[in-house]
């Protein structure tokens, strides 16, 4: 036990010396280093962006309740370390100025609120400036809105129920108001101290209260374990930017996957340096192996040394790679601490866990076949050179770094999905590789005959080593591959955010337009320079029967455009608008867009999928409408389903426009003002005073912050596999150069000219990286396509250029990296060379 | 287990069938002989006449066809590749035509590595003394890539001594080295050969190195003749085969 000890740690302490471990050292110390700053990076991302997230529901989780909550419960949350507020909503109608108008009531807490920040302005769509406080007793803030609808100006009296309040500032941004762009009807903030006053909140009237909650993610775990039996999912809800299925939420979301995916690409290029290094490092061990069984050690004697030599060198591996995964993730927070603030203050031990164990793993897995192979060589070897390993099985050897990557990827992602597509497009190119080598070698044999130069020293080399080339063009294609997989990927997550929110994207929507005032407001604008978008036609309505059966039509207090809960009917008047084309972000989930449906007795309409299934609408059903004392009835031609968070106007019905030929409708349109042009808003409404103008700039501000920050974060994490690739790359060339050092021995001792076996190397590799970036361009499309369509909900689409874009990169990249591994083996003189390879 | 007493080696009509592409192939016809303990025995034949084969299986490191072949009175046909280790381990000490040090291992660390495989205490001692005997006291710390063909040679040589085998098997000692190491080479092995009384069983193509040893067997085509002078030996390998 003691000698196989001392023999190992020998050994490992003259070989690290010596540099013989580098490649294997190496490529556990980049694994390590790879996983831990990609998931700690993440980690620490994922954090900042859900903190930055919180903000659009100005806490970390929220409580919803249709009444108020037992007073026990907050003090539980305050007893276990939690900030808390609350505030209560009601819709309210303000009297003021003689005129009254529906408003979003919002009685808010002191506290409130706990995330994000409320931004008010002396001025109607006046830029807002943070403010601390919240209004004082008496004193009420309303949104620019309601100034504009009721013509008021701050220090204007309102009423609100049976309390006065006198108007002190206007609300430009509110952090929990959602992203609607119609979000409803004007938000007035008052302090809840002024609530009971107003009288708004008793019996029958439709109030909800909301309990905001900050705290540490383990604490707020630790309440909600608590509070959960208690809570009746009939009037509570409890909510966490987790739940949150906005655009905002889907691009974090998406943005988590996307780091997720990097590192269990991280994981796989790992295990594929690991698996190429332990491979090379069984191959150098065979002499020494073969001498120790002649010299009477045993089997178990030889497996000891090793196993204890592989212990060390993971165990090494595992240390630097931390170390340097560490200073890596801390440079790329540095680095980009001006883009997106990470905290670097937060140790995560979760990455450091999952890095030792990959560490661990890959070490232990991929070294298994490559150690079991060298176990088994004969003691025989030292008279009989040529022979090798006595084992031999690529099946077995297959199986058990497949599944230990495929076990790896699924550990760390607990997602099986995203494991089961990568993996099986990495065996559908491991299949593929196999065959094109094969091919490439019959193809050799024509394209190397003749007289023997570089070229057909290059093909003969292809040629002899058929497998080992095998072997290499499957980890030189994987490692570009997955390369590709993670650009291509943010290439097209980046751009569809951006094309999401372009520069220019309305900011400001526009409805009530009438019929008459449509030319001159269209030229208004124009005048003042500001284009107008489309004008989509609206006609109020009131739904009342589907198939002949009446439905409830009473206006209740629920918004229906907020809140899906409402069954008995629509409870207020539609929106109706009509057009040929479907709008962005709407899809057909059943039955046929109206300009495939063919017009019989009745048009067509197509109707919300939600809202379809809460008044049990169907296909093919008739609805009715009533249009002041006409009655309009349509067939439902087809469901849609309808992104509601998109900064555009969103309708519940769409009809045939030949249905609506002959009513007179408003209009509904947007246009784009700079923020630093908000003046200009004063300027452009003034004529048109019974136009309602909705302010979306605060939000598609903060929106547009957030996805810039993301982008930035997932540029940044591609660099990083970037480098973790091209690390792999070179330590493959490095790998393959050594087995290339006693043919160059040869060659330079038979007097071939450095320029000859230069050039012939150059070859080899120009070809295998061509031929690997071929490759591993066509596995990308389907990869690509799998985690597009299955994972990240993305249009799929094809990718030529990287056809042409990466045989190339990969013959220039893995040919200069194999012209530099050659140009040092070359600037050895011959005799160092033959000693080198003794 | 029929075996002559002190009488180191034995073989009794031993083969070596290898299956090749073409065929079977045999590599050695039957082989009977034996090797007195302390004797030196040198097995002569041009290349690829079967004396590495025959030196492999008379060592443990390959099995024969058919026959049996006894090693220090122990039966090495019956035994399994971890029993030859050990005895091996015991018995046995090899020398190389291309030396076979392990490059990752300083030249005494080297010699002390059978010694700590047989678990001797004292593997750094006996290491550093036989490499003061071979002259290399100096050279303890080098790797092998850093010490010339002799010296290489002379470290393998304290290393097959180190554990003071029974048996010595030397593939071609001097088959990499110049006259003048070759020289050196050759008188340190039987010096030490004397010194241990070991006995030695040398494989060479070279007639000068084998007419050192006490015996010579010569192969040819996979057949071992006896061609030493001496009319006892002749008359042993007779009663032999």
């Amino acid at each position: 036990m003691k000698y196989g000890f001392n023999l190992a740690w020998r050994l490992f302490k003259h070989e690290a010396k010596r540099g013989e471990l580098t490649i294997i050292l190496f490529a556990i110390i980049l694994s390590v280093a790879a996983v831990l700053s990609l998931s700690l990076f993440s980690e620490r991302l994922q954090g900042a962006l859900t903190a930055k997230s919180a903000e659009f529901i100005a806490a970390d989780r929220l409580l919803e309740s249709d009444k108020p909550v037992d007073p026990s419960w907050i003090s539980k949350a305050k007893e276990m370390g939690l900030d808390t507020t609350q505030q209560v909503y009601a819709r309210s109608m303000v009297f003021g100025n003689e005129q009254m108008t529906l408003t979003s009531l919002r009685a808010a807490d002191d506290g409130y609120p706990l995330k994000g920040q409320l931004k008010t302005s002396t001025e109607a769509f006046g830029l807002g400036e943070v403010t601390k406080q919240l209004p004082a007793t008496g004193e009420v803030w309303a949104e620019s809105l309601l100034l504009q609808k009721l013509a008021l100006k701050l220090g204007d009296k309102i009423e609100v129920g049976d309390k006065e309040f006198t108007l002190t500032r206007v609300i430009t941004d509110v952090p929990d108001s959602g992203f609607s762009v119609f979000g409803g009807n004007p938000k007035v903030l008052i302090g809840l101290q002024d609530l009971a006053a107003t009288h708004i909140t008793g019996p029958g009237s439709r109030v909800d209260y909301t309990y905001f909650f900050v705290g540490n993610s383990a604490d707020l775990d630790d309440y909600y374990d608590w509070l959960r039996p208690q809570l009746n999912r009939e009037i509570h809800s409890w909510q966490s930017v987790e739940d949150d299925d906005s655009r905002l939420g889907r691009s974090v979301g998406r943005a988590e996957q996307y780091f997720l995916l990097a590192s269990l690409l991280a994981i796989v290029l790992a295990a594929v340096s690991i698996a190429v290094a332990a491979q090379r490092y069984s191959q150098r061990h065979y002499d020494p192996v073969a001498i120790m069984k002649t010299l009477g050690a045993s089997k178990q004697l030889v497996q000891r040394i090793y196993l204890y030599q592989i212990s060390f060198i993971t165990l090494l591996g595992i240390v630097l790679g931390s170390i340097a995964g560490f200073i890596i993730q801390q440079l790329v927070v540095l680095a980009i601490a001006d883009k997106v603030n990470v905290s670097i203050d937060v140790w995560h031990w979760r990455p450091l866990i999952i890095a030792v164990f990959t560490g661990m793993i890959c070490a232990v897995l991929f070294s298994l076949y490559p150690l079991l192979k060298l176990f088994s060589v004969p003691p025989l070897r030292v008279l009989r050179r040529d022979l090798g390993a006595g084992m031999s099985s690529r099946v077995l050897q297959f199986a058990a770094t497949g599944s230990a990557i495929l076990l790896l990827m699924w550990a760390y992602s607990q997602n099986l999905q995203i494991s089961l597509i990568l993996f099986v497009s990495g065996i559908v190119l491991v299949c593929a590789l196999l065959a094109i080598t094969y091919g490439l070698i019959a193809l050799g044999r024509k394209l190397g005959q003749g007289k023997m130069g570089a070229w057909q020293l290059a093909w003969a080399r292809i040629k002899r080593r058929a497998m080992d080339n095998s072997v290499q063009l499957i980890s030189f294609s994987v490692t570009i591959m997955l390369l590709l997989v993670v650009l291509v990927m943010r290439n097209d997550m980046v751009s569809q955010w951006r094309d999401q929110l372009p520069e220019g994207t309305p900011n400001y929507f526009m409805s009530n337009i009438t019929e008459q005032q449509r030319p001159g407001l269209e030229q208004h604008f124009t005048q003042l320079g500001v284009e107008t978008d489309v004008f989509y036609p609206v006609v109020r309505a009131r739904f009342v029967s589907i198939n002949g059966e009446k439905i409830r039509t009473e206006i209740s207090k629920e918004d229906e455009e907020q809140k899906d809960s409402g069954r008995n009917g629509l409870g207020r008047e539609a929106n109706l608008t009509w057009s040929d084309t479907l709008q962005n972000e709407n899809e057909i989930v059943a039955g046929k867009w109206l300009d495939e449906w063919q017009t019989g007795d009745e048009y067509g309409v197509s109707v919300e999928e939600r809202l379809a299934d809460r008044l049990n609408i169907k296909l093919d059903d008739k609805l009715t409408f009533n249009i002041g004392s006409e009655v309009v009835s349509v067939t439902v031609t087809s469901l849609r389903s309808v992104n509601w968070q998109t900064m555009q106007p969103n309708f519940f019905f769409v009809l045939q426009p030949e249905a609506m030929q002959g009513y007179l409708p408003t209009y509904i349109t947007s246009f784009h003002v700079p923020t630093q042009d908000k003046a200009k808003i004063a300027q452009l409404m003034q004529p048109f005073s019974s136009v309602t103008l909705f302010d979306v700039d605060a939000r598609i501000n903060q929106l547009r912050d957030i996805v810039d920050q993301v982008s930035v974060a997932v540029e940044f994490i591609l660099v990083l596999v970037l480098i973790a690739g091209s690390l792999v790359l070179i330590a493959q060339v490095q790998a393959s150069m050594d087995e290339r050092q006693q043919e160059l021995a040869i060659l330079r001792t038979l007097g071939a000219k450095g320029s000859l076996i230069r050039a012939s190397v150059i070859y080899e590799f120009l070809i295998i990286g061509s031929v690997a970036g071929l490759m591993a361009a066509f596995a990308n499309e389907l990869t690509l396509y799998l985690l597009q369509s299955q994972i990240f909900e993305m249009q799929g689409k094809l990718h030529f250029e990287y056809w042409i874009i990466a045989p190339l990169v990969g013959a220039v990249t893995v040919g200069l990296l194999g012209a530099a591994g050659c140009w040092r083996l070359l600037a050895l003189n011959t005799s160092q060379l033959l000693r080198k390879m003794v | 287990m029929t075996t002559t007493p002190n009488v180191m080696i034995e073989t009794k009509n031993i083969t070596k069938v290898v299956t090749t592409s073409e065929g079977e192939l045999q590599i050695l016809q039957p082989i009977s002989f034996k090797v007195k303990a302390g004797e030196s025995v040198a097995i002569i034949g041009a290349s690829g006449s079967g004396k590495s084969t025959l030196l492999s299986l008379l060592a443990g490191l390959d099995q024969v066809t058919e026959g049996e072949i006894f090693l220090g009175g122990s039966p090495l046909h019956s035994m399994d590749e971890e029993q030859r280790a050990r005895l091996r381990g015991e018995k046995v000490g090899f020398i190389f035509q291309s030396f076979m040090l392990v490059q990752s291992l300083t030249a005494l660390e080297n010699i002390m590595l059978p010694a700590e495989i047989a678990g001797l205490d004292n593997a750094k001692q006996l290491g550093q003394d036989i490499l003061e005997q071979v002259g290399l006291a100096h050279r303890g710390n080098h790797y092998p890539n850093q010490l010339s063909g002799g010296e290489q040679q002379r470290v393998a040589i304290a290393r097959a001594f180190i554990t003071k085998p029974k048996i010595l098997f030397a593939d071609e000692p001097t088959g990499n080295l110049d006259a003048a190491n070759s020289e050196k080479v050759e008188s340190l092995l039987f010096e030490l050969n004397r010194d241990s009384d070991t006995t030695l069983v040398l494989v060479t193509h070279d007639p000068i190195l084998a007419k050192q040893c006490q015996r010579q067997l010569n192969m040819q085509g996979g057949v071992l003749t006896d061609v030493t002078s001496t009319d006892a030996q002749s008359a042993q390998q007779q009663q032999a085969s």
